[in-house]
């Protein structure tokens, strides 16, 4: 990275920080991955049974919106203050402002991530501990796939309030109705469409395959299994190149129309 | 100075240079070699775009010091970008505090802060008040004595003539005319005006009256003891001469040379028609 593109990663991080947002989020996701944790500890519930599984649907929730909201305004929003030409006056690539803007705030995610969950462990019993720390890897890969896409909502829309509205139709979408959608089409079909299609679908979008990837994390395949679901979880190297998709062609695809923009 | 009607191309020209909007055709030469739009040509511009906001969690100071590391530039010099622009006061306050001017020169501060070869300002003078037009016109003096080089695209043609070399009208992606002020006034065959406060208690006030009637030449109007005559650059040397032969005619003497706006709008028409 050129040390424009590292000024800006830099910026934008700090830029979060400096407005709170990563205070804000992290208390957010300490506040509730610790209630989840201490209601577990407290009913002395099987950490399978209760505990991971409501935190995983906690995530799966939460995370993707926090995700794009982050990252919903980073092009619109430079589009919007007329400073997108000051930026790309610079000397640096239109991808690599992408792609720094995209590092900085990914590392803001992961600070709010990182320091919510871990504060979250401070009350959690070592049983909760382990799930936190089982939780937290997947967690960044979702957080950073939807920061990848609402990258890509910014880069394609004209105003900010545009790309806000986008977000929420787009979380609306991918994390509650692709699920219901695919059931729809399960029960529709009579068969028609096999279940491995299905399966592959769910996996296909990265709130799908997170849940999926925990699922199997705290319940074990049997679950999965008792669900219809065990092929499902793709291999180690395709469950790579899925989240590897996710987490960069979205950003990649933005900063390809960046590039092409005539910067007005 | 760039100046032209609105949709002339003076900000797709400076967007052109600054790599952020590809031309259709043409090449751009600096001295007589061509150039490419790169990085290297970048890092040589300083550049204020129009009506710049900039995020408004930011103090001044922060803004500058993020540009500043972004070109390498020491960060010493931010305190003293924002002192040479009069922001010194309102360092460490957000730039949502700021008013329209105070982010203006916030922008000018940018643009100026890596001491650039070529500065590109895209009407560096709306929204600034006085104190704000004077910081910008210390920067152009500046450059221009340090023998770097300004673009400015303006409609305030007036306020910024005496501080440019060169003029460039735009309309409709091409050079209308380019030259200096006096080029531009040459181009258009505008009067000048000629008021002559003439005291007719005076002989030679009469006299200066049927003379300059004898004479033939320039539109005359008569305003109470004011003469308004209107002459060509080449007739105003000749009433001068007519004038100075009556000495105690005339109480007060001013000439009006036709102004830029003027100029400016004399040439549109000439092009609509």
């Amino acid at each position: 990275m050129s040390r424009v593109g590292f000024a800006l990663a830099v910026h934008e991080l700090s830029e979060r920080i400096r407005d709170r947002w990563v205070l804000v989020i992290s208390a957010l996701f300490a506040l509730l991955a610790s209630g989840v944790s201490l209601y577990g500890r407290i009913a002395e519930a099987d950490v399978a049974a209760l505990t991971g599984p409501s935190l995983v649907t906690l995530t799966a929730l939460l995370v993707p919106l926090v995700a794009m909201v982050l990252s919903h305004d980073a092009i619109v929003g430079e589009r919007d203050r007329n400073t997108l030409g000051l930026l790309l006056s610079l000397p640096v690539s239109r991808i690599e402002v992408v792609a720094a803007k995209y590092v900085g705030r990914s590392l803001a995610l992961a600070l709010a991530v990182v320091v919510g969950l871990g504060a979250a462990m401070a009350v959690s019993g070592p049983a909760g501990v382990r799930t936190l720390l089982a939780l937290m890897g997947p967690t960044l890969l979702l957080g950073l796939s939807f920061l990848s896409l609402g990258m890509l909502i910014s880069a394609c829309t004209r105003r900010q309030v545009t790309a806000a509205s986008v977000v929420v139709v787009a979380w609306f979408l991918l994390v509650f109705f692709y699920d219901l959608a695919l059931l729809g089409i399960l029960v529709i079909s009579d068969g028609a469409v096999s279940q491995q299609v299905i399966s592959s679908l769910v996996v296909a979008n990265p709130a799908g395959l997170f849940r999926v990837q925990m699922m199997q994390a705290f319940a074990g395949p049997e679950l999965l299994r008792n669900l219809g679901m065990t092929t499902a979880l793709p291999g180690f190297a395709a469950l790579c190149l899925l989240w590897g998709a996710w987490l960069l062609l979205p950003c990649a695809v933005s900063g390809l129309l960046l590039t092409r923009e005539k910067v007005t | 100075m760039l100046a032209g009607p609105n949709g002339a191309g003076k900000t797709t020209l400076m967007k052109v240079l600054l790599g952020l909007v590809r031309p259709d055709a043409g090449v751009f030469e600096v001295d007589g070699v061509p150039v490419s739009i790169d990085n290297a040509w970048k890092r040589r511009i300083g550049y204020l775009p129009e009506a710049v906001a900039f995020s408004d969690n930011l103090s001044g100071q922060q803004l500058l010091r993020f540009f500043a590391r972004a070109r390498g530039v020491d960060r010493r010099r931010v305190d003293c970008v924002l002192e040479q622009v009069g922001l010194d006061h309102a360092r460490r306050r957000a730039v949502r505090g700021y008013s329209r001017g105070m982010r203006q020169r916030l922008g000018l501060g940018v643009a100026i802060l890596a001491s650039p070869e070529l500065l590109i300002l895209d009407e560096p003078t709306a929204g600034l008040d006085q104190e704000g037009l004077g910081v910008l016109w210390r920067i152009l003096a500046e450059w221009r004595e340090a023998g770097r080089l300004v673009l400015v695209s303006t409609h305030d043609l007036a306020l910024t003539e005496r501080r440019v070399d060169d003029i460039c009208v735009l309309r409709a992606g091409r050079v209308l005319v380019q030259g200096t002020g006096h080029d531009l006034r040459r181009a258009v065959d505008l009067p000048h005006r000629v008021w002559l406060d003439v005291d007719d208690h005076e002989p030679e006030g009469r006299q200066l009256r049927e003379a300059i009637a004898a004479w033939g030449h320039g539109r005359v109007t008569t305003t109470g003891q004011a003469l308004r005559v209107e002459v060509s650059p080449e007739e105003l040397l000749e009433l001068m001469r007519i004038q100075s032969r009556f000495p105690k005619a005339v109480r007060g003497l001013r000439v009006e040379e036709p102004t830029l706006d003027m100029v400016y709008e004399k040439l549109l028409e000439a092009e609509e028609r």
